[in-house]
């Protein structure tokens, strides 16, 4: 599965969205409000296997940016 | 839309908070459309000094796998002591039936002590002003320096805190307190936090922590609810035994000091533990009766013996049939079951054919069978009264008695052989635990079945205008305990019968007949003039539909549910029970 398909089963699982796109954002999702945006977090560092700091997790409110982490991150 | 189990196979067995967020989020708009699907709605208030939102959706979520609808209060963030010192707060316009209040020690105070005291304050000013049940947590440890040599006071300070909160509420039937910190010592204090989510939103505890947290407040719901299971049921082969008994004979299964054999003794000493709680054991095996009674009455290593079964029903029939066969011989439902079998196509079909029976799914290693028993919430009661402790022995007595009914040749011989010793009197403050749970449990022969917590019956016990009987019965077996209650409203010229049940395990030992010509008799000796009766039909009082009918009382009207009777005391002549003796 590559990072693409297993952030898309992520999101679907949790925000019940289809297809992933770079432009969805915190704004543009039902449900991804802050509390959920801790939980996001959570699972994305279980599920890629890193660490997010709170800086980094401020920083993480749409999908283009959780990728561009993931990426540098080289998962 | 979603049917409710998909909703909650969104969690399965993944903690994740995110999937049970959105699990929350699905069951709030599943209730909106088809609210009358779950059996129990309950109000939950958590009160808490961190972040609580996490709780609430693992609350919901988990509520809902046992069928609760929990609509939930929250405090605001670190609003525990305002939401009860101010009686116009949220919590007391909103009337939980349930109250938790879950807090950090230094969230009230420098020190525990100085904490517990606070924590205690609050507890009584709540429970002063306050509805329902308040469900108290202990202080969990602070985090600790494991590799460190020096020892510090905070645990043994913390820890006498606790013993302080639990003392001052030991006989306090409002207030149970829930002890979070043996159940983080039980999950593991490391995994119990998780310094991550406190950081970023005071979250001080982890996913997994809060899946356990949920489950345990869970139990007070169920308790409260009166949902909790009455009997387990155990398969024999591979489950009490490793091997087959009529294939490996006495001397080959697996059960004994070493393994194999181990797994089983200590699996069998988890099920002893819930007999001595009151659980009620049975066993639905498919094998030759003899050889199975031959291990429970000869094997050595055997922990479980005849004596501690209620009902033992071994042959080749099928299993769901030998459950209904049980639940007939026991007279309990079948809701009260909790069934154990390693085998899952025998596990599957008791699903299929009898739903309301509770499944356990058995790990498929023996040596983890007590622990897959152990993490069960299925028979956690809120208190545990005497007659809970003799229980067990009480339905194993009832086999015998069974036994003896059917060598007797006449009703008349068997109940005169039972040498039966009756005594009914006013309730007192010792009562007021089984009373409350005679209301709850009690299906069968319930004519109204009203339910009622402890904090009513006291108050019954004490008002005037109230008369709360008790029955006792005793035989040659032993003593059956409290068995029947009556709760009578008094009016001037007239006792409402509001509340008239009988335990199922003396029905139809003319206990009952005795019970209501009692009343009768009290009544007529303080010059009331008659009394009133209720039949409120439920999907298992069916029993007793007909039951004032049979005692003489007159029908005056029914409505959807429920028919109405009266009794003239006028009519009233005293009975004579040859087989009972009163005390």
């Amino acid at each position: 599965m590559t990072t693409h398909e297993k952030l898309e089963k992520i999101f679907q699982d949790a925000f019940g969205t289809e297809k992933l796109t770079d432009d969805m954002s915190i704004d543009t999702i039902e449900g991804w409000d802050s509390m959920a945006h801790v939980a996001l977090i959570m699972t994305l560092q279980k599920e890629f296997n890193i660490t997010i700091s709170p800086a980094q997790a401020i920083e993480l409110i749409d999908v283009a940016s959780i990728k561009q982490l993931l990426d540098t991150s080289h998962c | 839309m979603r049917t409710i189990q998909e909703i909650i196979a969104i969690v399965k067995d993944s903690s994740s908070w995110l999937l049970y967020r959105r699990a929350e989020r699905e069951i709030q708009k599943f209730k909106q459309d088809q609210r009358g699907l779950f059996n129990t709605k309950m109000k939950v208030a958590v009160l808490s000094s961190f972040t609580a939102g996490p709780l609430k959706d693992y609350l919901v979520v988990e509520a809902a796998k046992e069928g609760i609808d929990a609509e939930i209060y929250m405090s605001g963030f670190g609003q525990v002591s305002p939401e009860i010192l101010n009686q116009e707060s949220g919590l007391y316009a909103f009337e939980p039936d349930v109250t938790i209040i879950v807090a950090t020690a230094d969230s009230f105070a420098h020190n525990p002590f100085d904490a517990v005291e606070e924590l205690i304050k609050l507890s009584a000013v709540r429970q002063e002003r306050g509805t329902g049940i308040l469900v108290v947590n202990t202080f969990m440890a602070l985090p600790d320096w494991p590799l460190h040599l020096l020892e510090t006071d905070r645990h043994a300070e913390l820890k006498k805190a606790n013993d302080k909160l639990r003392e001052t509420f030991s006989n306090n039937y409002q207030v149970q307190i829930c002890d979070l910190d043996t159940l983080a010592a039980y999950y593991g204090y490391a995994n119990a936090l998780s310094p991550q989510m406190q950081a970023m939103a005071h979250i001080p505890f982890s996913e997994g922590f809060l899946v356990l947290l949920a489950k345990k407040f869970v139990s007070y719901l169920k308790a409260q609810a009166g949902l909790v299971r009455k009997c387990l049921v155990l398969d024999c082969d591979n489950t009490l035994w490793g091997g087959i008994i009529g294939e490996d004979g006495m001397d080959g299964i697996a059960l004994g000091p070493d393994w194999p054999g181990r797994e089983f003794v200590d699996f069998q000493k988890a099920i002893l533990e819930l007999y001595q709680q009151g659980v009620i054991l049975a066993i639905n095996s498919k094998n030759n009766y003899a050889d199975v009674t031959q291990v429970l009455r000869e094997h050595p290593h055997m922990i479980l013996k005849e004596e501690h079964f209620a009902g033992i029903c071994v042959n080749w029939n099928s299993k769901p049939d030998n459950m209904k066969t049980l639940a007939d011989e026991i007279n309990i439902g079948l809701d009260s079951f909790v069934f154990i079998d390693d085998n899952p196509a025998e596990r599957q079909m008791m699903r299929q054919m009898l739903p309301e029976v509770e499944v356990l799914e058995l790990s498929d290693n023996p040596a983890l069978y007590a622990k897959s028993l152990r993490e069960t919430n299925f028979f956690a009661k809120a208190s545990l009264t005497e007659e809970d402790k003799k229980r067990g022995q009480i339905y194993a007595a009832q086999r015998r008695r069974n036994q003896l009914q059917q060598s007797a040749a006449t009703l008349e011989d068997y109940l005169k052989s039972l040498e039966m010793v009756c005594s009914i009197r006013a309730a007192e403050e010792k009562d007021v635990k089984r009373a409350a749970q005679l209301t709850q449990r009690t299906n069968q022969f319930n004519l109204t079945a009203r339910r009622y917590t402890e904090t009513e019956i006291q108050h019954m016990i004490a008002d005037s205008n109230w008369n709360v009987y008790v029955l006792g019965l005793r035989d040659k077996f032993g003593d059956n305990g409290t068995v029947g209650l009556a709760l009578l409203e008094k009016h001037q010229d007239v006792w409402r019968v509001d509340t008239f049940l009988m335990s199922c395990r003396v029905i139809g030992r003319q206990v009952e007949e005795a019970f209501v010509n009692r009343i009768c008799f009290d009544a007529v000796n303080t010059s009331v003039k008659r009394l009133g009766a209720e039949y409120i039909r439920t999907k298992k009082n069916i029993l007793v539909s007909d039951f004032w009918g049979k005692m003489n009382f007159s029908k005056d009207r029914s409505d959807e549910n429920t028919t109405y009777y009266h009794y003239d005391l006028d009519n009233y002549t005293s009975g004579t029970f040859e087989h009972l003796k009163f005390e």
